[in-house]
């Protein structure tokens, strides 16, 4: 049986909208900005079938401790162990393919899902970034405690978030997709309240 | 725009004039004041009327324990009542207002109340207004709810923003006073990460107050060079205006900080920031809270804490008097006397309770020892006291003092029990101390100045050393110990007049004996009896005279007596600052769908379902009410098409190599034989049988399934997945990640639902009914290469699919939608005819799963599988719950069709009384159908299957209405299902 | 409170949900003879102690694990936090 094709469905094509629609701001001493592009795939690790040593000959890299990050071989992809079983690899890419080519890279050691539309990304660095996120963040965000590379999922402002140290003084931060707009509304009133 | 009451010294910046209006007149202070202070400095007295009785009242103290001087500050919408003039710090601009009488403050209408306190003693609520039983709605009620509360609140919305915060330590330093100032230097220069937090606007505590020295410097200027150096510290973070009031498990702290508070702009910045503190140590160095001695008539204006006196000499350069006495019980009092005489001020007596050779000898002072004051004279500010030797001895400020308590509270906010100390006659902290929390200086009973400083520092050091911290090699800041004995006396039992303990609740010496006299006697009963202790100050000044009392009149000692303990806060919190951001619209953060842009742009109205804004229906021109756009949405819908964001609905993508028997385990109907490409509904229970939620389950793929769930169960289930995962079965390999907001998905629902997604999904995948049929799913690319997944489900009971898209695409696919079905007059949709539609088709939703039903109720019980382990099987088959005259879920039509029927009613067969005993069931659902042109509702009804045509009336008790409905198929519209199929 | 999560360190109880008495995890065998007495107890019966209780956390805002944590409920004191899926292998949970 054929479809009944009227007309060509590229007509329809679609086109992708940020959820933030690229949000990009400088405040004073202070930057924020939506990763646009950012593609996020969940791995899911097996239980009782270790994918550990795929998993590191698949990124050049060992499987960081949980609460850690790595790089892998190629830097292209960041690894965040968010738990026992779950790591998010985080790398740039624009289409909505993501996870077929994690899937293709470890070649079926893991489960991985597309988490790519799941979470809006908002980078944010600047010399008072820890006082900013003071205002919403539980965590303790010193250096001592939190260095370049931890990672941890959280809540902020009743929003569930994971938060990266990218650098001394800058933290990427992903939240619930569609609640976009009240995280970016609780780092602009944290931003603001600080000044 | 004098203030005959300013002296020389201080702490004031004499260069910073600022003006202020106490009660609309003009007067002046300087930066450095608080209000009571400059109020002192213009001569201002009298300042308040007190709660019960309206007595004229005066500042009494010169801190945050502060029971009289409660004033209003600022206006309109910004006024905030109840504010201590004792920690409120002068701005230009100020306005203040005197609270709590009717008329001026000078002339309260309401003082009569005093002339009615013979029936107005101690527990009175409990004894008066009883008779006649009716005037205490009417006449009573209203007239005490008048008279009482303090302060008046604006009645308008607060205008000024709050903001919370975290702050995380390896030490929290409560107290910026010499010990605590000397904790927070000796574990700054470790190199520990140390907050220092203290109530007042100055760091240094009393060492402001007094005239005592710190090696070699003044007390002040060493505090002051003391914070300079913390605040050059990177690990220290200094917080004046802030308050720690609570003390909570594991080491976490609330603290208040006032931001804007002392400023006359306050618009934009945060006004109180609300901090939680974590801690891994702390140290309470609160100081001590000095207490007063009863004797009769001893609120007048003019009678002070004599250490405040002192206080307002030396740290803001103001006498409170002018001719200015001295009533002590311990060394301290003295030195009011000498601090002030060393300032010119004029002091008539010193009065010294206990039988010594006099402290010091100041010319022209009468100096008596073993004396006792009792009683004073002049009605609004004291003129002159009375001995017990009958001597009048004139003075216009009494400084009073009994002594000092150290500031326990925060050790007892975990039940911690003060215990008794004989030498300082006072409590001091127990041993069972909030974990992590030690206790310095004035606050551990060290009254001293220089054991204080070895104290904190001290203290500081074995808390860094618990650390792993090795403490810096500075010492302890070197002093001189002050004398401090004391015998302890707590009220002159000559004089006549009432002698006052709680000034703020308005409690005396006579309360407490009276309260003895009726058997409240434990400290737990003295309080609730007599509202000791229970005002806004809580019983700072008044507590340890009145347990004294109690103990003499029972024979007890005080230690045996006990003291009541402490809740948080130490002092008050603004409901706005426990509120912080969480107000108006920001109360909670908010969920879009994404076509939310599109459906704004037209003409969607937003209903708020959990923290989604969904689109509830779409308006158009003309339609002249909410039915009109939801009867057409409905049928437009059957008709033609239409389209309904769905993405709210609970995603959860489960992957494993178990993954299909873990859902058999989950479902309760089976689960374990779904094909690839094919989805199922499903039906969870709780463990106790009752239903719990249902959605469809798609198997996507090998080991990787999509569960829908309801939009208000999303979380739950996800939760309780992840129970089932981790602490039933350990070992099955399955995995969940939230995919809700991965997905924008969109029901598209009618006729020529094929048709129009037809021409949307690429080549060559094939969506026609023999290809793609009912209950089908898979995963294709739409528009030209999006990747996508189509479900071919229907709640609408029409030929329905639901596509979902990357969510970043969905405002895309909505307008695609819109577009292509244009030919078809495709129109969206919103939860109200999605209502409409399922309620049409007989389908449950969150009215039917309530909690209180289970499969057989709802007409699935034949779902739930007898052959396999899973949820809620075995307690589902308990006789209870399967009582052969159970409700069933069935439908419902109005007999006379015009009616419309009302959720909640309740089925009464007719002829029966409308009663719980002959209580038949209930309707949950109910809409009016447009296809069937009636009023429709879904309901459960004893033995309804079994009653099909039946009539019986639907009772709706709370509107007053009752309508005869006949028992029907819940299934309206097209019964035998043949629309979806097509 | 603070729990001191096994994998993730000192976190705020904030981040997490209570259930309740850890013997939640020991689900009875739906094949047992008295299975219908034995689930009622399971589901209906808790001890209440004055002391310590093992009780279930979930992190929901965190990394979603279900944890046993023994706390005292006259101090709050936490005495030990351990995963519940370690907890359950233990009592002899598996598949």
């Amino acid at each position: 049986m054929s479809k009944s094709v009227s007309e060509p469905a590229s007509e329809y094509r679609l086109h992708p909208m940020p959820f933030l629609g690229g949000y990009d701001q400088v405040f004073s001493g202070l930057s924020l900005r939506e990763a646009v592009g950012l593609a996020i795939v969940s791995i899911a690790l097996p239980r009782g079938n270790p994918a550990g040593p795929a998993l590191e000959k698949a990124f050049g890299t060992a499987l960081p401790e949980v609460g850690k990050s790595a790089n892998a071989a190629n830097d292209k992809y960041r690894l965040l162990r968010l738990g026992s079983e779950q790591v998010f690899v985080l790398f740039e890419h624009a289409t909505a393919d993501a996870e077929s080519e994690i899937a293709a890279l470890i070649g079926g050691a893991a489960y991985t899902t597309d988490q790519t539309d799941s979470w809006v990304a908002l980078s944010v660095q600047g010399a008072r970034v820890r006082a900013v996120l003071a205002r919403i963040c539980p965590l303790d965000l010193h250096g001592g405690v939190f260095a370049i590379g931890n990672v941890a999922r959280t809540s902020m402002e009743h929003l569930g978030t994971i938060i990266l140290r990218t650098d001394e003084d800058q933290f990427l931060l992903l939240s619930a997709s569609s609640s976009a707009q009240s995280f970016l509304h609780a780092l602009e009133t944290s931003i603001r309240y600080t000044a | 725009m004098s203030q005959p009451h300013r002296i020389n010294g201080g702490l004031t910046d004499r260069t910073q004039a600022l003006h202020f209006t106490f009660n609309g007149k003009a007067m002046q202070g300087y930066a450095g004041d608080t209000l009571a202070s400059a109020l002192l400095a213009n001569g201002q007295r009298l300042v308040g009327r007190s709660f019960k009785y309206h007595r004229p009242r005066g500042i009494f103290s010169a801190g945050s324990e502060e029971p009289n001087a409660l004033v209003e500050l600022r206006r309109d919408a910004h006024c905030e009542p109840n504010t201590r003039a004792t920690v409120a710090e002068l701005f230009d601009g100020l306005e203040a207002r005197s609270q709590n009488h009717r008329g001026s403050l000078e002339f309260d209408l309401m003082a009569a109340t005093d002339l009615l306190s013979p029936f107005l003693s101690a527990g009175f609520y409990y004894k008066t207004f009883m008779w006649p039983k009716a005037f205490w709605e009417k006449f009573y009620e209203p007239i005490i709810r008048a008279s009482a509360g303090l302060g008046r609140l604006s009645g308008q919305s607060d205008p000024d923003f709050y903001d919370k915060g975290f702050l995380h330590c390896d030490l929290l330093v409560i107290g910026a006073g010499p010990a605590g100032l000397a904790a927070a230097l000796a574990a700054g220069r470790s190199g520990a990460r140390v907050v220092l937090a203290d109530e007042d606007f100055v760091l240094g505590g009393r060492l402001n107050a007094e005239t005592m020295q710190i090696g070699g410097q003044m007390g002040s200027a060493w505090a002051a060079a003391a914070g300079g150096e913390l605040a050059a510290m990177g690990n220290v973070r200094l917080m004046p205006r802030t308050t720690v009031y609570g003390a909570y498990d594991h080491g976490i702290f609330g603290a208040l900080e006032r931001r804007t508070d002392h400023l006359a702009d306050t618009t934009g910045a945060p006004r109180q920031i609300l901090w939680r503190v974590y801690a891994r140590r702390s140290i309470l160095a609160a100081g001590a809270t000095e207490r007063p001695i009863a004797f009769a008539n001893n609120d007048r204006p003019g009678v002070m804490l004599a250490g405040a006196v002192r206080t307002y000499a030396n740290r803001f350069g103001v006498t409170p008097g002018r001719r200015v006495a001295v009533f002590t019980n311990n060394d301290d009092g003295w030195r009011t006397a000498t601090d002030l005489a060393g300032k010119g001020v004029e002091i008539t007596a010193i009065i010294d309770t206990r039988k010594i050779r006099p402290l010091a000898s100041i010319p022209g002072v009468v100096i008596m020892t073993g004396a006792h004051v009792t009683g004073t004279a002049g009605r609004k500010g004291i003129k002159a006291i009375t001995l017990n030797t009958g001597q009048r001895i004139p003075a216009d400020c009494l400084a009073v003092s009994g002594g000092w308590n150290p500031n326990v509270h925060l050790t007892c906010h975990q039940r911690g029990r003060p215990v008794w100390d004989n030498d300082i006659s006072a409590f001091v902290p127990g041993g069972d101390l909030p974990p992590g929390m030690t206790v310095a200086g004035a606050a551990n009973g060290t009254l001293t100045l220089a054991a204080a400083l070895k104290e904190g520092h001290a203290t500081a050091n074995a808390a860094l050393k618990s650390l792993g911290f090795t403490p810096s090699r500075s010492q302890a800041p070197v002093a001189e110990d002050e004398p401090r004995t004391l015998e302890a006396f707590w009220h002159v039992r000559a004089g006549r007049g009432r002698a006052w303990l709680d000034f703020q609740n308005d409690v005396t010496v006579k309360d407490v004996k009276l309260a003895h006299q009726e058997g409240f006697r434990s400290v737990e009963h003295l309080k609730r009896y007599t509202t000791l202790g229970m005002a806004t100050d809580q019983g700072r000044t008044a507590n340890i005279p009145a347990l004294a009392i109690m103990a003499e009149c029972t024979g007890k000692t005080i230690a045996e007596t006990g003291t009541t303990i402490f809740r948080p806060p130490y002092t008050p919190v603004p409901i706005g600052a426990l509120a912080g951001r969480a107000r108006g619209k920001d109360f909670r953060p908010y969920r879009l769908t994404p076509s939310h842009k599109w459906a704004s742009e037209n003409g969607a109205t937003f209903v708020e379902t959990g923290n989604w804004l969904r689109a509830q229906w779409f308006a158009r021109p003309g339609e002249k009410g909410w039915r009109d756009s939801v009867d057409r949405e409905v049928r437009m819908t059957r008709a033609s098409v239409g389209i309904c964001d769905v993405t709210t609905l609970g995603k959860i993508d489960i992957q494993g190599r178990d993954a299909a028997e873990f859902l058999n385990r989950i479902y309760a109907n089976g689960f374990a034989k779904l094909a690839v490409g094919k989805v199922r509904y499903g039906l969870m229970l709780r463990e106790d049988g009752i239903a719990y939620d249902d959605g469809t389950t798609a198997h996507l793929a090998e080991n990787h399934y999509v569960m829908t769930t309801t939009t208000a169960n999303a979380v739950l289930v996800f939760r309780r997945l992840e129970f089932a995962r981790q602490c039933l079965w350990p070992d099955l390999d399955v995995h969940l990640i939230s995919a809700t907001d991965g997905w924008a998905q969109f029901a598209v629902a009618g006729p020529n639902a094929r048709a129009l997604l037809a021409k949307l999904v690429d080549a060559p995948f094939d969506i026609s009914n023999e290809a793609f049929p009912f209950m089908a799913c898979a995963s294709l690319s739409v528009c030209g290469g999006t990747p996508a997944r189509l479900f071919r489900i229907s709640f609408s009971g029409e030929l329905a699919y639901e596509i979902a898209v990357p969510a970043r695409f969905g405002d895309a696919m909505i307008r695609a939608l819109m577009a292509a079905g244009k030919e078809f007059d495709a129109i969206p949709y919103g939860t109200e005819a999605l209502g409409v539609m399922r309620i049409e088709k007989g389908h449950a939703a969150g009215n039917e799963l309530n909690g209180q039903t289970t499969a057989l109720n709802l007409g699935l019980g034949r779902m739930v599988s007898k052959k396999k382990d899973c949820i809620g099987n075995v307690l589902s088959e308990r006789a209870e719950l399967n009582r052969p005259d159970a409700v069933r879920l069935v439908g419902f039509k109005p007999v006379d069709r015009a009616e419309s029927l009302a959720a909640g009613a309740h089925f009464i067969n007719r002829g029966d009384p409308a009663d719980m005993d002959h209580d038949q069931g209930w309707m949950s659902s109910v809409a009016f159908s447009p296809m069937l042109g009636h009023s429709i509702g879904l309901g459960f009804i004893s033995r309804g299957h079994e009653r099909m045509g039946e009539i019986v009336r639907a009772v709706d008790p709370i509107r007053k209405r009752e309508v005869e409905v006949e028992i029907t198929s819940p299934h309206f519209f097209d019964p035998e299902g043949e629309r979806l199929r097509v | 409170m603070i729990i001191n999560h096994p994998l993730l360190g000192p976190r705020d109880a904030a981040e997490f949900v209570y259930l309740g008495d850890a013997s939640l995890i020991d689900r009875p065998d739906w094949q047992d003879p008295l299975a219908a007495e034995k689930f009622h107890d399971y589901l209906y019966l808790r001890d209440n102690p004055v002391g310590n209780h093992r009780e279930l956390w979930y992190h929901e805002q965190g990394d979603r694990s279900w944890l046993v944590v023994t706390r005292n409920t006259l101090t709050h004191e936490i005495i030990k936090v351990e995963l519940a899926t370690d907890v359950a292998r233990k009592r002899g949970r598996s598949r």
